[in-house]
């Protein structure tokens, strides 16, 4: 189970969120203030953190915390929405949300941590297949079979599932699987996108897992 | 007064005064040296002895009263009269014509005077240069005669003697004062031109901050005080410049604040809301519950839109512009809006164009809050028209992002407002970065054009 490190000083709020996000299967430590954190700190797996809190502020805490653990996803959950404190927050922290917050949105974000830090061992089911996400081992459950992916392929699954349900412009596709700057008009990605398909769509004509938005790039959606 | 004596003016004075007391003074030693002379001559000439007319009478008085010249007696005349006019020169020819006794005679005399020799003498001194008197000896005149020469400047007035001997010592020392004068204020023009350049360079150079450093005071003249005013400048500048950026920081701090303790209510308003709307409620309480959320939506959108144009109005808001793909950004933002309008049921039509100048100087964040802030309003205001287009217009003059939608035009908003202080915020930003923009909006949707004019490019380099 995944587990959630909160530091909330208000009781409404923090309860509130405690409760929807148990009730989403997360299991959650609700602190009112930064003073205990470093006891929870090895067991947890997210920490969301807010920014006006009594004694040592959420800018501090998530600084010293992020220092101890690198790979803690944060997110930094505020009522302060000027550019200066988000720039500040998002120096350490992987997200800033701003209050008054919709709990689809916050479980969305937590969700998008988790896997991008890959803190959850989930199963992902997209369509026919099934995605083992710590091995990315694909399944296709209608035939049974694995499939197997170049280096390429995978990195650039691994890229959208990373991303799931995110859209991604062929700018950031191509820069985040291949690590250079994107040049327009470079057919690569596409290229790459087509094989890709043809290994995983049930109808590489009709993708269904890989979405093309049109003017604007591709979305992997869950 | 001691601040006077260190003053420039004084120092210039003293020069001045210094030039006229040494010219005065050069008159004075000229005078005083012309008033000796003169005093000298003078008494001579009271004595009647520096007059020609006194020592013709004379001389040939005294040559009348010789009697058995011989060369004792005659030199013995002479030495007598070299006494009184130690300029003179004296000589004599004898009856036979015989130069007898010379005394400092410079010319060179014949030895034997004939009649001929004598009247050509006679004619060349008569009234010339040295002032010459012939006499004859004795009242018999007949042992020859007796010549007495003088030179006649020696009866010039005694300034003009003066003139003549001091001279050129005088005109060199009264160069010699002109040009020590014009030295001496050359000197000290210099220094003060020296000392201004110096300060003017010490005033254009800048400290980190962007404010001039302070200068080395040296002196305690005016130009000192220039120095000690200008550090006194550069000191309010910067303690104005430190509380300009406190109250800022202050204003920053009141604006986060406030914004916290706005937002935090409506946070715990959704949290009871949420909460609600897991309960048990009828269709009837359900919509309620909806237009409540609705409406926290759209106060915290009211109060991130007016604490932005605080900020923009006051030229608060942070602004660091930089070199931006466009096309990538635009694409990039609606990635983000998609989901937002696919789950309202919107139609998307993005089509961007390649631009040739697709790098525009922006402010990433502003120019997010640009599109963000035309997004929203679609969404609120425009949803009747299920339709938002993002496309680029590339004309011969501008580029520019134009944002569709099939709302019912901006007088016949929803009824939701709030759209007006969005735009403002809008029209700010845009301005801001030097681009243009323009609404076209009737009945059947609006259309925003952001523009961005094209740099003139040299067709013939």
């Amino acid at each position: 189970m995944v587990h959630i490190l909160y530091i909330e000083d208000e009781k409404e709020i923090g309860s509130w969120v405690k409760k929807d996000l148990t009730e989403r299967g997360y299991q959650i430590t609700w602190l009112e203030s930064g003073e205990n954190a470093e006891n929870y700190l090895n067991t947890a797996d997210m920490l969301i953190l807010d920014v006006m809190l009594p004694g040592l502020d959420g800018f501090s805490l998530g600084k010293r915390l992020k220092k101890n653990r690198m790979d803690l996803p944060i997110i930094m959950l505020s009522a302060r929405t000027s550019v200066e404190d988000k720039v500040e927050g998002l120096s350490f922290a992987d997200d800033y949300l701003t209050k008054p917050f919709h709990p689809d949105e916050l479980a969305a974000r937590v969700e998008v941590l988790l896997r991008r830090f890959q803190k959850n061992d989930d199963t992902i089911e997209l369509q026919h297949l099934t995605i083992h996400t710590k091995d990315l081992q694909i399944k296709n459950r209608s035939t049974g079979q694995e499939i197997l992916l170049t280096g390429k392929q995978y990195h650039l699954l691994q890229y959208f599932l990373r991303h799931l349900n995110q859209i991604l412009t062929k700018e950031q596709l191509y820069e985040g699987v291949w690590g250079e700057p994107y040049l327009e008009g470079d057919k690569t990605l596409m290229v790459h996108i087509r094989y890709l398909r043809e290994k995983i769509e049930e109808n590489p004509a009709k993708p269904m897992i890989i979405e093309t938005i049109r003017g604007v790039g591709y979305r992997v959606k869950q | 007064m001691k601040k006077f004596f260190r003053s420039l003016l004084a120092k210039y004075m003293l020069i001045i005064l210094m030039a006229l007391v040494l010219i005065q003074g050069a008159y004075l030693l000229i005078a005083w040296f012309a008033l000796i002379g003169q005093n000298a001559l003078e008494e001579r000439l009271e004595q009647d002895t520096l007059n020609p007319q006194t020592i013709e009478k004379q001389w040939h008085k005294e040559a009348k009263l010789l009697e058995n010249t011989s060369i004792e007696t005659i030199e013995k005349h002479f030495s007598k009269w070299k006494q009184l006019y130690p300029d003179a020169s004296m000589f004599w020819v004898n009856e036979h014509g015989h130069l007898a006794q010379q005394l400092d005679v410079k010319a060179k005399l014949p030895t034997k005077w004939d009649s001929t020799y004598t009247a050509k003498f006679i004619k060349e001194r008569y009234n010339g240069d040295p002032f010459t008197v012939i006499s004859f000896i004795g009242k018999e005149e007949n042992q020859g005669f007796i010549v007495f020469e003088m030179e006649r400047s020696i009866f010039n007035p005694p300034l003009i003697q003066v003139y003549e001997k001091y001279g050129n010592i005088l005109l060199f020392g009264v160069v010699f004062i002109i040009f020590s004068f014009i030295l001496v204020s050359f000197l000290f023009f210099r220094g003060i031109r020296k000392r201004l350049v110096q300060l003017q360079d010490a005033m254009s150079i800048r400290d980190v901050d962007g404010l001039p450093i302070q200068v080395n005071m040296k002196k305690q003249d005016e130009i000192g005080q220039l120095e000690q005013n200008f550090n006194q400048m550069v000191e309010e500048l910067r303690s104005s410049r430190i509380r300009e950026q406190k109250e800022e920081q202050l204003r920053r701090e009141l604006i986060a604040n406030l914004s916290h303790d706005l937002r935090t209510p409506l946070t715990k308003i959704r949290a009871q809301t949420y909460s609600l709307a897991k309960e048990g409620l009828t269709i009837e309480g359900k919509q309620h519950l909806k237009t409540m959320e609705a409406s926290i939506t759209n106060i915290d959108r009211l109060i991130e839109n007016l604490m932005s144009y605080t900020l923009l109005m006051s030229k608060k808001y942070k602004f660091e512009p930089k070199e931006m793909d466009i096309q990538r950004f635009v694409r990039e933002s609606i990635a983000t809006w998609y989901p937002v309008f696919e789950k309202e049921g919107f139609e998307i039509d993005v089509a961007l164009e390649k631009m040739e100048q697709k790098y525009w100087l922006i402010d990433p964040i502003w120019f997010e809050r640009i599109l963000d802030n035309l997004f929203q309003n679609i969404i609120r205001h425009a949803k009747s028209g299920l339709y938002v287009g993002v496309k680029s217009e590339v004309t011969s003059e501008y580029d520019a992002i134009v944002v569709t939608d099939h709302g019912k035009g901006m007088k016949n908003e929803s009824s939701e407002k709030g759209a007006r202080i969005g735009l403002s915020i809008v029209d700010l930003m845009v301005k801001n970065m030097q681009l243009d923009w323009e609404i076209e909006s009737d009945t059947n949707g609006t259309t925003i054009k952001i523009k961005r004019i094209k740099d003139v490019i040299d067709v013939n380099p």
